[in-house]
């Protein structure tokens, strides 16, 4: 979303077959000419390694549940791993998740040795890259990551970060949050923390058929929910205005977005 | 095929190992073959609930140790020869087994047994998922509280996570005067957020307690006509797959006086 086109010196990156992303928070999917890219977060992006494997694990199968209806069944899939240091029984359990969702593990990339080793010893057609290519240091004027899709109930505990906006076709629970660069759209109710424009973009927005959250925050703005509850729910939209976040009925939010003067 | 159920709840205390000895009692009172597994290693108590406790001479460690054999950790009710319980060491740490040791468990036990019940442990950490591995299907149990429902929330997402797609909601400890006066959560308010099949509802009952200290689950003594144990013999009924219509706690008989009360104030409104 960044129309700036006065981009300093662009980071001179390795010609690579697959391209890398810079920021990849979480497990994701990534449609790319027919292929599918499966991205792991790299190794210092996760927060606490004594659970590194099983938050991975629980993404995966996130993406995966939420996904499904998208893809052709048998669609090759690229593991992108980067630094992740992966055993041969996980790098078995990835592949056999995607089995289960037809969707065929094609090949491992990789940039540690180890990984390397363990998916060689598995079977699986393997090819190490040099780790150079993930030390490129962010672009500053980055496009922003095709929206998330996700078809499921994100629940107490999960945590979804994104690059790019998040799509929930089910409720968002409390005790759990939605992440997002971009906007976060919810067709269900949402209960837990959402935050849009993470990276610091105002003009992103927050919607849900039941905007009940424990707390939105959009760019540095933060909005609680109200002491008592309304009585009654209707699909809401917060922004940012400059007397800080607004919410309002998305019937309303159409004509005020059609009538404001906004740059 | 044997069914493999997980009883659980993330939130200590809610009701797992009373749930666990009372629904193992009723489908060996119905007949089925049972065998529960305490998955409580080095803080054991459902040999205390079921009055077994006496009779332990072997635990799974040991079975898993190949220093016995399983038939003889198994503690056979006398009471009610259709049920055995498997029994955890009290000594030992949650680590003392693995999660593919408690499927080999469980699977020499399917052999013999149609239900297998797995009390899990509080939490979410190994002890967890030493308890869930096995199973096909999740019993997951609450209390109608903000905290319990949110663990229970987040082990909905966990056990989904780990393809135990079959899950089902006990909601323990109901009171039915406060949800009332709307001090406590609804059956609807817990539904809402946790979006899975509810398979009962049992209410919240002194001689739950008491049955508990006697070493003797609610569907087998004398108090087996109350409404909580009533309760407990629906939920078999409806895993057997009958369809059992929901009881009617509310409002409690006794209590005519909020009746009174609710009558007029429906008028009102
Ligand atoms: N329906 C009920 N009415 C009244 N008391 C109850 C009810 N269900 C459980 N209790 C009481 O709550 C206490 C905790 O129950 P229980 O041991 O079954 O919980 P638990 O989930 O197994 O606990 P832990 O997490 O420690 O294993 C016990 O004292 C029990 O008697
Ligand atoms: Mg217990």
């Amino acid at each position: 979303m960044n129309s700036d086109s006065s981009v300093p010196n662009p980071p001179s990156s390795v010609a690579q077959t697959i391209p890398e992303p810079t920021s990849v928070p979480q497990v994701r999917f990534k449609g790319e000419g027919g292929r599918l890219l499966l991205l792991l977060p790299s190794e210092n992006e996760i927060t606490t390694p004594a659970t590194a494997w099983a938050d991975l694990w629980q993404q995966l199968k996130q993406r995966l549940n939420g996904g499904d209806r998208f893809w052709q069944p048998n669609t090759a899939v690229y593991l992108i791993a980067r630094d992740r240091l992966l055993d041969t029984r996980q790098l078995q359990a990835i592949s056999e998740a995607l089995t289960e969702a037809k969707l065929n593990l094609k090949r491992v990339y990789t940039s540690r040795r180890q990984t390397a080793v363990a998916a060689a010893t598995g079977g699986f057609s393997v090819e190490q890259q040099s780790p150079i290519a993930h030390l490129n240091p962010e672009t500053v004027g980055q496009a922003i990551a095709e929206p998330l899709y996700i078809e499921t109930t994100v629940r107490s505990g999960v945590e979804i970060r994104h690059p790019g906006t998040v799509i929930v076709l089910g409720d968002v629970n409390p005790g759990s949050s939605i992440v997002a660069d971009g906007d976060v759209l919810v067709w269900g109710a949402l209960r837990g923390v959402a935050q849009a424009g993470a990276s610091g973009n105002s003009r992103c927005i927050i919607m849900a058929l039941r905007l009940d959250p424990t707390q939105i925050r959009i760019a540095d703005f933060v909005a609680r929910a109200p002491e008592t509850p309304p009585q009654q729910y209707y699909p809401e939209v917060a922004y940012v205005t400059p007397d800080g976040i607004r919410i309002i009925s998305t019937a309303d939010f159409s004509k005020d977005r059609l009538e404001l003067p906004e740059s | 095929m044997s069914r493999i159920i997980v009883v659980t709840s993330g939130k200590g205390g809610v009701g797992k190992t009373t749930t666990t000895a009372n629904l193992g009692m009723a489908l060996a009172q119905r007949g089925h073959k049972v065998a529960v597994i305490d998955a409580d290693f080095g803080l054991r108590n459902l040999d205390l609930l079921l009055g077994l406790e006496n009779r332990i001479v072997y635990t799974a460690v040991e079975v898993l140790a190949g220093e016995c054999r399983l038939d003889q950790a198994l503690v056979r009710d006398k009471r009610q020869p259709n049920l055995a319980l498997l029994p955890a060491a009290q000594n030992r740490t949650k680590d003392a087994v693995t999660p593919d040791q408690m499927k080999k468990l469980v699977g020499a036990l399917t052999k013999a047994f149609h239900f297998v019940l797995i009390d899990c442990p509080a939490g979410i950490e190994m002890g967890f998922q030493n308890a869930i591995t096995p199973a096909r299907e999740a019993i997951v149990v609450t209390t109608p509280e903000v905290a319990a429902v949110r663990d229970a929330d987040r082990v909905v997402g966990l056990l989904e996570a780990n393809d135990v797609k079959r899950m089902y909601l006990v909601i323990n400890r109901l009171k039915p005067a406060m949800v009332e006066q709307d001090m406590m959560m609804s059956v609807k308010d817990v539904q809402d957020i946790l979006a899975i099949p509810l398979l009962g509802v049992v209410p919240d009952d002194e001689r739950v307690v008491v049955s508990t200290n006697r070493g003797e689950p609610l569907v087998l003594g004398a108090d087996s006509t109350s409404l909580a144990a009533t309760a407990f013999g629906n939920i078999v009924r409806r895993l057997e797959g009958e369809k059992v219509p929901f009881l009617d706690l509310n409002p409690p008989p006794e209590d005519f006086f909020s009746r009174i009360r609710r009558f007029f104030q429906g008028r009102k409104s």
